[in-house]
């Protein structure tokens, strides 16, 4: 039996398709036609609907691709990791925990220069209680690690991401994890433009690079002494520099081929009477774009590109803009007595400016974020004028039955 | 009612929402994402976020605008304008008009007249329309899948979109005969529709969301839950559990058993998943099974075919609960 929406993909798109679609199937579609080779996923819960997208495709043989499913999470991105190294255009997804169980074999990717892409669809971590909803604990573990991070909005953006990342990837040589929103994202029918097979095949060409070779034996990953071990990691490091302006540039070759812009960081309405920007990313800049219709004296700075951090380009957005004030809103927390860790980026990243900001931890584990959280968020912030205090609070939170955090009624 | 025209005129800068009301199976899904291919805008879709079982009550929603920006937030639908039940026996089950404002729609698939939903709903504000779409259904397409056909209703009430322009959506979506038969009933349900108007007008535009609903005031807040999130049996903090939940209603059979046959072998009992066979200690001090949990049981009839005896038989329940059919 097919998957109603994935039909669609079973057959060459020649031209661009306006269709509707949920996340995690328009997810499976932009893979499918970024023409991987190797499919390797657990497929029990955490697991979306991506993957079972693509073992349709590869089931009706539209897709030559192994499809493999595997035992844990932790096997998956082994398994992928390996093939990757051997040459195969891989791709894996997971959720919550997943990407935990995830971890012992995430930075390998990294190390051998891999370009493997991933799919996270952001969902609460266990902790004190199970949820399978929404939240942004994937920002808490492992985003230090070296992999490209890209968050997207909305369905036709974790589309484009698909065929992006692989695009990134490639061209970085470091792997790329795209983001979008458990449940929000994942599950919500919403409009989107397919982009024909011919164009995808010609931005994602597969490149001679450095792979596992019989002919070319060595040892990848062989333990080194401390004489070499720093020199590995500033290698790293030194690569790693210009995945900035490599994704940027994977970007400006997507708006060619198709029309639809991204960059690194999106604004809108900055150049507003009150000086004061939200900034935050994922699907949370739909709702406040909407919020703005009828608030039009503030503005949003959304983050698109999470990891490698951009932050060069943020101080040049609020510079430009003489941006004073910026409200951080983000689905997670940390407890570490500062700040939760989107807020720590924008912080490191914005501290030569001397910025006022405050952050605001709002929608955990499924908690809708709505107009309500924005209009107190705003009237907060009019009070500042120092950063002296708590720099951040839960917003929506009942302290008791009858009252809110930091809300008066 | 509003004209084509006038929906088109308060679309420019206003958001239309709907809501469907179905059980798991019945297609409440597919309804909605109809409704955004079949409008000439912008639309999005969301399910209610969670799990879905085949006969559990499910939602969906619908968010419809000329204005882009205004459909492109991912907040939850808090104000339906119009609300569709594919199914009448969720009318006593859950409370279908919530979040409704004055002059809102309730479609409801059924055989019962408006002033009895009137009483059953308990609300005298809203506009309400029903469409025997069961009957239409057996009849046209032979199964009792009424989702399309709703939809006809919700033309005739709304004209966010034509009767031409469902059909094109309707024809990407399924194929030939299907696609003709589905056509043909929505058709009928147009005609056959039955409008009871209570008076008051939409106001589209002005936002009724009680302010902070999302945070549910009254449950405990954080500083009322117990250490380490657990939840301790002997203390009500926290209504938790699938005990909460009335899966009864999910199921397409009412489960007989035969208290003369039983052995009381309890094979049913293990294989249970809802726990919904009952058994007591007797004096004699053995367990004795003493019948079937109606609320829990879902009808999967694990007991039936493990039964030795032949003890446990079915009989499809009465009334359109059991259209839920897998």
């Amino acid at each position: 039996m097919s998957i109603e929406p994935m039909k669609i993909f079973f057959k060459e798109i020649k031209e661009p398709i306006k269709t509707t679609m949920i996340g995690n199937y328009a997810v499976a579609g932009g893979v499918t036609q970024t023409d991987p080779d190797v499919i390797c996923a657990f497929p029990i819960t955490p697991q979306t609907q991506s993957v079972e997208g693509l073992s349709d495709v590869v089931h009706q043989g539209r897709l030559k691709a192994a499809f493999v499913n595997v035992e844990s999470e932790l096997a998956a991105i082994s398994y992928s990791t390996a093939a990757c190294a051997a040459g195969a255009r891989a791709f894996t997804a997971t959720a919550s925990q997943g990407y935990l169980l995830m971890t012992e074999a995430l930075p390998m990717a990294v190390g051998w220069r891999l370009p493997l892409t991933m799919m996270i669809s952001a969902r609460a971590f266990n902790s004190p209680n199970l949820s399978i909803w929404n939240s942004w604990e994937y920002t808490q573990v492992n985003s230090e690690l070296g992999w490209n991070i890209i968050v997207s909005e909305n369905v036709q953006e974790t589309y484009d991401a698909a065929i992006l990342s692989v695009m990134i990837s490639e061209e970085s040589l470091f792997p790329t994890i795209f983001v979008h929103d458990g449940f929000i994202i994942s599950h919500s029918v919403q409009n989107l433009w397919l982009i024909p097979d011919e164009t995808v095949r010609k931005m994602t060409l597969k490149k001679p690079r450095h792979t596992i070779d019989p002919s070319k034996p060595g040892t990848w990953g062989g333990i080194v002494t401390p004489s070499y071990f720093m020199e590995g990691r500033a290698k790293l490091d030194h690569e790693k520099k210009p995945a900035l302006t490599q994704m940027k540039s994977c970007f400006d070759q997507f708006k060619t081929a198709t029309g639809r812009e991204y960059n690194l960081i999106e604004t809108y309405n900055l150049d507003n009477s009150s000086k004061t920007a939200f900034i935050t990313m994922g699907s949370m800049c739909g709702n406040i774009i909407s919020w703005m219709t009828k608030n039009k004296d503030i503005g949003l700075i959304k983050i698109r590109a999470f990891r490698p951090f951009p932050y060069l380009e943020l101080q040049k957005i609020v510079q430009e803009y003489n941006i004073e004030k910026l409200i951080i809103l983000e689905k997670s927390d940390s407890l570490n007595n500062m700040l939760p860790p989107f807020s720590m980026s924008i912080a490191s990243a914005l501290y030569p400016l001397k910025i006022l900001f405050r952050s605001f931890i709002v929608g955990l584990g499924g908690r809708d974020v709505t107009r309500d959280e924005f209009d107190v968020a705003k009237k907060k912030m009019q009070s500042v004028s120092d950063m002296n205090g708590p720099l951040y609070m839960y917003l929506g939170v009942r302290e008791t039955k009858e009252k809110i955090v930091g809300v008066e009624r | 009612m509003l004209t084509p025209e006038e929906v088109k005129e308060t679309l420019k800068d206003a958001c239309i929402n709907l809501r469907f009301h179905a059980r798991g199976g019945q297609g409440g899904v597919t309804a909605s994402n109809l409704c955004v291919e079949a409008y000439l805008g912008y639309g999005v879709c969301q399910p209610r976020f969670g799990a879905e079982r085949m006969g559990s009550p499910t939602e969906s929603f619908v968010r419809l605008s000329a204005n882009e920006n205004l459909v492109r937030t991912n907040e939850q639908v808090y104000i339906p304008h119009y609300v569709s039940v594919l199914d009448p026996t969720l009318l006593g089950e859950i409370d279908v008009t919530a979040g409704i404002p004055h002059g809102g729609w309730l479609i409801v698939n059924t055989v019962i007249d408006q002033i009895t939903i009137q009483d059953i709903i308990k609300r005298k504000d809203l506009n309400i329309a029903t469409i025997d779409a069961t009957n239409i259904a057996m009849e046209i397409l032979g199964r009792n899948i009424t989702n399309t056909i709703i939809l006809g209703s919700l033309i005739r009430v709304s004209n966010l979109f034509s009767l031409e322009e469902l059909s094109d959506a309707i024809m990407r979506r399924f194929k030939g005969e299907i696609a003709a038969k589905n056509i043909e009933a929505i058709k009928r349900a147009i005609e056959e529709t039955c409008i009871y108007e209570s008076g008051e007008t939409l106001d589209i535009a002005k936002d009724t969301k009680v302010p902070w609903q999302q945070v549910e005031l009254g449950l405990p807040g954080y500083t009322q839950l117990d250490k380490a999130g657990v939840w301790y049996c002997d203390v009500d903090v926290i209504e938790f559990g699938s005990n909460q939940v009335k899966t009864g209603s999910w199921g397409e059979w009412d489960i007989l058993w035969d208290k003369e046959t039983c052995t009381d072998c309890a094979q049913c009992w293990y294989i249970c998943p809802d726990f919904a066979i009952i058994r007591e200690k007797g004096e004699d001090g053995l367990w004795h099974m003493k019948g079937i949990d109606i609320f829990h049981c879902k009808s999967c009839q694990n007991c039936i075919e493990v039964c030795p005896v032949k003890a446990i038989d079915k009989k499809l329940k009465q009334g359109p609960a059991s259209c839920a059919a897998p």
